[in-house]
């Protein structure tokens, strides 16, 4: 290996000799020097920011109300709304008469921190009714001497946030600040210490090493190397070379190792200095970012197998450069063209919901189209259209029995939770050959229903849960008009409806057949989660870390009584799922272990599941057999979690988590109780239908694909295995320094899309093309005269 | 038989093989040993594939000891022999081995030194950084490659000047520093490629007492160049080569004195040197005297103005026919003042042979 090695190391002197290197090497650490000042102090959240508003359209209906209604006087939303500046005030009279009235978030917030400011409007008998969060009590439980300013202004803030449910995101109670050489930027980050070393690891830096590894020094680095073979090739060197006792194809590959050694230079100072950085000024001690250097390497050398070639063939570093430029356009334009059918023909089309009612399969899809199965021609039929840039969203279907499913279409619904126009409940029933029928007006901003037993059904919206009965639902069915007709109808009994209603239907409070059965002043706000016992009798709500368990009223139209709630511990702004089995509640939130929970008590039953970063909760079920759960996790993956054998039946029994089953890349999980099965919504818009007791497959659907999905997979799908993916590298470092398989993505901010990073089919195609190029080099180089 | 060995082009090839063997005989086994070597380069273009034949049958051996020179003129094939013996090209037919492996073999080309007509150091290196990594290409360890820097940069005049990178070296050092790299893994066999070429005079003679040093430390050298008189002061053996021939190989005191091209003057006068000599020896009496002889083979030229009548010219007559004709001469009564034998030196013969070639070529498309 002596030989070879030579040439290896002579490649790294002759790169450290280069010019170019060394301008490059200026530019790296001016770079790195202008990242240095940067630093970040922590401090608690109490400015309010447009973004923070979860539910603008219900704050500006409650605080409306509070100016309007005589009875909200005293209450906390008369005396915050009673505190706000007169303009503003103006302005919410005139929504509390029923004007149409636009008010940015902008100024509703500034008018909230000028509150914060000045808590003159505070009162503690109008507060004491309110729901206070754990911090708020410990705040106020302390000795006002105690408090810093920063403190006082958190207590405020919090105060406000209980006066007004539902409004409000969830924020965490620290932020960060960044600073830059000792002064603070203009904005500061809602986020904790811990979401900001994920956004940091998550977003900035592998943004940062994409463009400056994946595009600068790729490029500079082939500018710089390009000319090695050529040289090499050059009769007074080459000739020499083969005239020592070496191997021709070695010789080449050593003199491709070592014309990756301009890129691992400047690339190692790179990474290093900004894990010094990340890790001196933010706290950041990031081993995993070390791993951009092979990785970028690994990037390079797909790119440098081409100017190799190219070299080889036509001995001219120029043609070599361009060669190679015209082979990475063809990368980004292959990526970008597999970009636009993930996302105009795979994305739409992927099953994001299932419902079964008998033997009728129903899904969402990403695109907000509802499609039914249809066994006969081996297709999705479109209940729904799905659509790329459609702006509706559909409600996840629900099965009210066997012949019936209830859904809803959103309006404009995609990015704004409330939509446009009137809600209705939408049954689709076997008879009518599962034609859409409108049925009761639903509440504003629906985004998910529940079956409450056999008879009821509950509807979730931006805050508040309502509750119908089932056959109210059926019965109005097909008795009321289109969507369309009910807006205009709308619009004309606007002026008889009093403006109490109105402002009622604006928070999303009750409609004709629904009722809220949360009790007073209660709202389930994001990050939330609903598992609804299967006979109805309880439901166990998750919102903002706060689980609570609401008991059934007697008879409709009654809100349902609290019996137990708990405050988990961790960061409230974790989302999270939770399913009830039997007499067992599972809650998975995300980088928090799973904990098992008693029903009644929300006491914990078991010890805590710990799951590695990747298994992202992202949907549980109930597996019917009143102990195990179905899990869904961020790789895609589906497990079994449920107790140990040997503690079956015992009281404190320890629960664990199986190993991976079914198919990869689940998207969704629902259980069919009626027939024992599990279904798994898989690889777009394939299902897997699994026996509970065994997991046996026992209905395998793969439907016939659509013309643009057939050129997906037969045209596309290969030329990207062919043509190496290097902008999906991106995600392999991406993955590599956060240390997740996948990133959760925010569509509405009602519920969360996973995307997994592309990880192995970049490495593979690309280390496939690499030695494709590499084999071709050398056996040309060996079998040539020169 | 002699032993110079010459082959014209018009000779077949196997006449010539079997001279270099009968020459080769006793003397062991050759290091290089070529055997009726064929290179024909193709090359493709819109109008179609084109052949073009750099080796025709080409044979020759280099042994132990030997300084080989290798003559010829531009396109005569001798880089691609050399190429061939070094193993950059691949032979299209016939054989060639070094030491007796096969070209190419990495345990042939771990005992060559090889220095390339023009020679290309990477611009980072120093002369001694040089030597370690064509040390290291050799597969040479670290100790042996420090210590033989140390000698052979000695030899090659570049002491002091080692750690000088060699953006800075002149010609002639970048030429020396090459025949140090060729040296550094002490090869049996060095091939050096035009090592004097574009050297002024004093660089040329530095090179030129290096390649003697390395002969008389009895150095197997194959050395190519353009430059004949380099040659004949360094090489024991030249092959002369025109359009992938083999034309002519052999020692070089004999390859330049052979026969063929060595001409014999005689001028001739009367006995008592009269005033009038013409007047007293007519032509015919000379001709008479070499009615013997060849037409072809003699000339006569009168010499007014000196003191002899005549120029007799003996064209690549043989000893006994030279007797033969002075004999005559003197029985004649036809005194002789002068008698020269006069050889040709190696440049007469390189251009002869080479003429003599081209000429052939440019009748072989008639002949055939």
């Amino acid at each position: 290996m002596r030989p070879y090695l030579a040439v290896i190391a002579d490649s790294f002197s002759a790169a450290l000799s280069s010019r170019i290197l060394w301008v490059a090497f200026v530019a790296i650490w001016l770079l790195l020097a202008c990242l240095a000042p940067i630093g970040y102090r922590e401090d608690f959240t109490t400015q309010f920011r447009g973004q923070d508003f979860h539910n603008g359209t219900r704050m500006k209906a409650m605080l409306a109300q509070g100016l309007v209604d005589p009875k909200a006087k005293d209450e906390p939303i008369g005396r915050i709304a009673a505190a706000l500046p007169d303009d503003l005030r103006r302005q919410l009279q005139r929504v509390g008469e029923g004007d149409e009235v636009r008010i940015r978030l902008s100024v509703l917030a500034d008018a909230l921190n000028e509150l914060i400011d000045n808590p003159s409007w505070y009162d503690e008998q109008a507060w004491s009714p309110t729901l206070r969060l754990r911090e708020l009590r410990d705040l106020e439980a302390a000795p006002e001497i105690n408090l810093t300013k920063s403190l006082k202004r958190r207590r405020e803030r919090l105060r406000i946030e209980a006066a007004l449910p539902g409004v409000f995101e969830t924020r965490s109670s620290r932020s960060i600040y960044l600073t830059y050489a000792g002064m603070d930027f203009p904005a500061n980050l809602a986020v904790d210490k811990t979401q900001f070393q994920t956004l940091i690891n998550q977003w900035v830096l592998p943004t940062i090493i994409n463009w400056l590894l994946g595009f600068v020094l790729i490029f500079l680095g082939i500018l710089v190397t390009a000319s090695i073979v050529p040289d090499m090739l050059q009769p007074g060197s080459l000739h020499l070379l083969l005239s020592k006792p070496v191997s021709r194809s070695l010789l080449l590959l050593s003199k491709f190792i070592g014309g990756c050694a301009f890129v691992l230079l400047c690339v190692t100072q790179l990474v290093l200095g900004l894990y010094l950085v990340a890790g001196f000024r933010l706290d950041i001690w990031n081993v995993r970012l070390l791993w951009c250097i092979p990785v970028s390497v690994f990037l390079f050398s797909v790119f440098y197998s081409v100017s190799t070639f190219a070299g080889l063939r036509w001995r001219s570093p120029i043609l070599a450069i361009g060669v190679t430029s015209i082979f990475g356009a063809i990368c980004l334009v292959t990526g970008v063209i597999g970009g636009l059918f993930d996302g105009l023909v795979s994305r739409p089309e992927q099953l994001q919901h299932l419902a079964i009612a008998g033997d009728d399969l129903f899904a969402s899809t990403r695109g907000g189209g509802l499609v039914r199965y249809d066994a006969t021609s081996n297709r999705w039929k479109e209940i729904f259209e799905s659509d790329a840039m459609g702006q509706d969203r559909i409600v996840p279907p629900l099965v009210i029995n066997q012949g019936s499913i209830a859904t809803a279409r959103v309006r404009d619904g995609r990015f704004n939770p409330f939509g446009s126009g009137a809600l209705d409940l939408l049954v689709l029933n076997e008879t009518d050959n599962w034609t859409p029928e409108p049925s009761l007006r639903l509440p504003t901003a629906t985004s998910w229903l529940y079956r409450a037993g056999d008879d009821h059904l509950l509807a979730l919206n931006t805050g508040d849960l309502s509750i119908a009965s089932q056959d109210d639902v059926l019965a109005a069915a097909g008795k009321r008009d289109s969507p369309e007709s009910n807006a205009a109808k709308d619009s004309t009994t606007t002026v008889e409806n009093t403006w109490l209603s109105k402002l009622t239907t604006m928070m999303g409070g009750t409609t004709e057949g629904f009722t809220s059965v949360l009790p007073e002043r209660m709202a389930v706000t994001p990050p939330r989660g609903i598992a609804v016992d299967p006979n109805g009798d309880f439901l166990i709500t998750f919102s903002r870390g706060r689980l609570t368990r609401l008991d059934r009223a007697d008879r409709l139209g009654q809100r349902w009584r609290e019996t137990a709630a708990r405050l988990l511990d961790g960061e409230a702004s974790r989302r999270g799922v939770l399913a009830i089995e039997g007499n067992v509640v599972l809650l998975a939130r995300a980088e928090e272990p799973i904990v098992l929970i008693d029903a009644a008590s929300l006491e914990p039953i078991a010890d805590e599941i710990d799951i590695s970063q990747s298994m992202v909760p992202i949907a549980v079920v109930g597996m019917g057999d009143g102990a195990s759960f179905a899990f869904l996790g961020g790789d895609g993956r589906c497990r079994i979690i449920g107790p140990s054998k040997t503690d079956v039946g015992s009281d404190s029994s320890n629960y664990k988590i199986g190993d991976p089953f079914g198919p990869s890349d689940v998207e969704a999980i629902q259980l069919d109780p009626k027939n024992k099965k599990l279904y798994l919504a898989h690889h777009i818009d394939q299902v897997v239908a699994l026996a509970t007791n065994d997991l046996t497959v026992t209905e395998q659907i793969r439907p016939r694909l659509s013309s643009w999905r057939w050129v997906d997979r037969m045209v596309i799908s290969p030329l990207r295995m062919v043509i190496p993916q290097t902008g999906e590298l991106g995600e392999t470092i991406a993955a590599t320094v956060s240390g997740k398989s996948a990133i959760s993505i925010n569509s509405n901010a009602e519920e969360e899309e996973l995307v997994r990073y592309k990880i192995v089919r970049p490495i593979v195609s690309c280390a496939a093309f690499i030695l494709v190029m590499l084999t071709l080099s050398c056996v040309y180089f060996a079998t040539r005269d020169f | 038989m002699s032993e110079v060995e010459l082959a014209s082009a018009l000779n077949d090839t196997n006449s010539l093989m079997n001279v270099s063997r009968s020459s080769s005989a006793g003397r062991g086994d050759p290091i290089v040993d070529v055997r009726d070597l064929r290179k024909t380069y193709s090359s493709w273009s819109v109008r179609g594939r084109k052949n073009i034949e750099a080796l025709g049958g080409v044979s020759l051996q280099a042994h132990a000891g030997d300084v080989f020179g290798l003559l010829g003129p531009n396109g005569a094939g001798k880089t691609t022999l050399i190429k061939i013996l070094l193993g950059v090209v691949k032979p299209s037919g016939g054989s060639a081995s070094l030491f007796g492996q096969p070209v190419g073999s990495t345990a042939a080309r771990s005992r060559v030194g090889y220095l390339p007509e023009s020679l290309r150091v990477d611009r980072h290196h120093t002369a001694r950084s040089a030597l370690k990594f064509y040390g290291r290409l050799s597969r040479m360890s670290s100790a042996d490659i420090a210590r033989r820097s140390d000698e052979i940069l000695e030899l090659v005049g570049l002491r002091g000047r080692d750690q000088e990178s060699v953006r800075r070296f002149s010609k002639g050092m970048y030429q020396r520093l090459g025949l140090a790299q060729s040296l550094m893994h002490d090869p049996d066999l060095l091939v050096l490629d035009e090592p004097t070429d574009g050297l002024d005079p004093v660089g040329r003679n530095e090179v030129r007492k290096v390649i003697e040093r390395l002969r008389d430390l009895g150095k197997t050298i194959f050395l190519n160049s353009h430059i004949l008189q380099e040659v004949e002061l360094v090489c024991s053996r030249v092959a002369i080569m025109a359009n992938g021939q083999l034309l002519a190989i052999g020692p070089i005191d004999e390859l330049a004195s052979t026969e063929e091209g060595s001409n014999v003057l005689i001028d001739v006068a009367t006995d008592n040197s009269a005033t009038d000599p013409l007047a007293n020896i007519p032509l015919a009496k000379i001709e008479s005297c070499l009615s013997n002889a060849d037409r072809s083979k003699y000339s006569i030229t009168a010499r007014p103005g000196t003191n002899a009548n005549y120029r007799v010219v003996l064209i690549g007559c043989d000893q006994t026919a030279v007797d033969e004709v002075v004999d005559r001469l003197r029985a004649a009564n036809i005194s002789i003042v002068r008698l020269e034998n006069k050889r040709p030196t190696l440049e007469d013969t390189f251009m002869r042979l080479v003429d003599q070639k081209q000429d052939d070529s440019s009748l072989t498309p008639q002949d055939s």
